[in-house]
């Protein structure tokens, strides 16, 4: 793989990830242990020792347009077994957070990034989640219209699929906290 | 003390059986919980995900209204949910910036006063073993339960601060108290793949065929959580792991709220056992 770095790129990505992070890249010595415990591993196109150290090297595009960003369930093994104490984990949300604020579309994940997605707007008109709503927009997005329906009839006959759900009355407070912080 | 409960969006849905057990058990503990007024969603992994400071300030909102209705400790019984809770508040405890930007926002006071506890905490500090074991009128004698804890109950360690992470026990004492025993297997606290059931099913799958047939190589009759995603993988997705791997697992999932329930003498049905989809009347048969 080669790849051409920008040294004032690679700072500038750097010092964002780092300041949103709280902690330091260079704090990881590449033992590998954080990969070794990672559930979804097999998965991944780079390993998570792997991300750090490209996100350290300055290899924005390929780190930001990874698999592994969105395959993390941040489960946080990573971090609690981590010797150093590095925000393994952490990393991972401030990736995907650049990524998503630079309008990066996941091509491989795209599927779980609208999943996200979805979610939060959920939660942006509703105040709680509406799980009818949100599996119904998702598959919409997604076109997966059929994958998973076959659970449907048992789901809704064990009283498990609600037909409504409450909205929080407060709903401008939970706009507010939106425009403020999204 | 008062005590503040926030349900969280899986137990009005997916997970109403949590719920009606849980209020079934701390009825019968004779533990006072309130709902907090107009609560929000916590914002789940998705706000994580994509917005950090967001994933502060919905939870933030949440305690917020708790602190300032007089309240002193939160019980959320979701775990994704008391994780998100407790990392609000571990973050505004690091960061006064970003904690004044919040209330600042909310138009609220706020101290960053409570403490918040997941179900298992709380059965265990409110409660107490005590208690508990005192109310066990039919014993579980002879059932064999593998306690399931998943991440977020545990991880991370700083955060959270919440028995072992590697290893914990605090479920399995719960089930002992019960009369059942507890198993010992491999998968305690690894990951069934979480949020991404709907976008990723096939890793879900993989992750928790593995923990379920772990479990049954162990000799569980039936599997206990404290988390209603968990739940979700564990128990709805279980008939297509047995389709997908071609060997049948058979573990009813129950919610430890359920299973102290049927230790203190009530029904299945009274504990909304019959709204999973893996049935559990074969397997409680040898105990009722």
């Amino acid at each position: 793989m080669k790849t051409v770095i920008n040294e004032q790129q690679r700072r500038n990505f750097v010092g964002e990830v780092e300041s949103k992070l709280h902690d330091k890249l260079a704090k990881c010595y590449q033992c590998g242990k954080c990969s070794a415990g990672c559930p979804v591993n097999f998965e991944m196109d780079y390993t998570p020792n792997q991300i750090i150290k490209m996100t350290e090297l300055g290899m924005i595009d390929n780190v930001l347009n990874s698999k592994t960003i969105w395959l993390c369930v941040s489960c946080n093994t990573c971090s609690t077994r981590c010797p150093k104490g590095f925000e393994v984990a952490g990393i991972m949300d401030v990736l995907r957070e650049v990524a998503a604020r630079k309008g990066i579309k996941s091509k491989t994940e795209k599927e779980i990034q609208t999943f996200h997605e979805v979610f939060l707007d959920n939660v942006k008109s509703n105040g709680r989640i509406f799980e009818l709503e949100l599996v119904g927009k998702y598959k919409l997005k997604t076109k997966h219209l059929f994958r998973d329906m076959f659970l449907a009839p048992k789901m809704i006959e064990k009283g498990k699929l609600k037909m409504h759900s409450d909205k929080v009355s407060n709903i401008s407070q939970i706009a507010k906290i939106f425009k403020d912080f999204e | 003390m008062k005590l503040a409960y926030y349900p969280g969006c899986s137990l009005k849905g997916t997970s109403f059986e949590y719920e009606v057990s849980l209020l079934k058990v701390l009825e019968a503990l004779n533990i006072e919980i309130q709902e907090i007024p107009d609560w929000n969603c916590c914002g789940a992994s998705a706000a994580h995900n994509l917005n950090h400071n967001l994933s502060v300030a919905l939870p933030a909102r949440n305690l917020a209204i708790a602190e300032n209705s007089g309240f002193e400790e939160v019980l959320a019984p979701c775990a994704a949910c008391s994780s998100r809770l407790k990392t609000a508040k571990y973050e505004m405890a690091a960061d006064n910036i970003l904690k004044k930007r919040i209330t600042d926002s909310l138009e609220m006071p706020y101290n960053n006063s409570l403490n918040i506890s997941n179900m298992l905490e709380f059965l265990l500090n409110i409660a107490g073993k005590e208690k508990i074991k005192s109310l066990v009128k039919k014993p579980l004698s002879g059932l064999k339960v593998a306690s399931y804890y998943g991440c977020l109950l545990v991880r991370p360690p700083k955060v959270m601060q919440f028995d072992d992470a590697e290893k914990p026990v605090s479920m399995d004492e719960l089930v002992a108290l019960t009369d059942a025993v507890p198993v010992d297997y491999s998968y305690k606290t690894e990951c069934c793949g979480a949020i991404n059931s709907l976008s990723k099913p096939d890793v879900v799958m993989a992750l928790t065929g593995k923990i379920l047939y772990d479990m049954k190589e162990h000799g569980a009759d039936l599997v206990v959580v404290a988390c209603p995603l968990c739940h979700s993988n564990l128990d709805v997705r279980q008939r297509e792991i047995e389709r997908k791997y071609a060997e049948k697992i058979g573990l009813p999932v129950l919610f430890i709220t359920e299973l102290l329930g049927l230790s203190f003498g009530f029904s299945p049905k009274e504990l909304a056992i019959d709204g999973h989809m893996v049935n559990a009347d074969k397997v409680l048969e040898k105990i009722l």
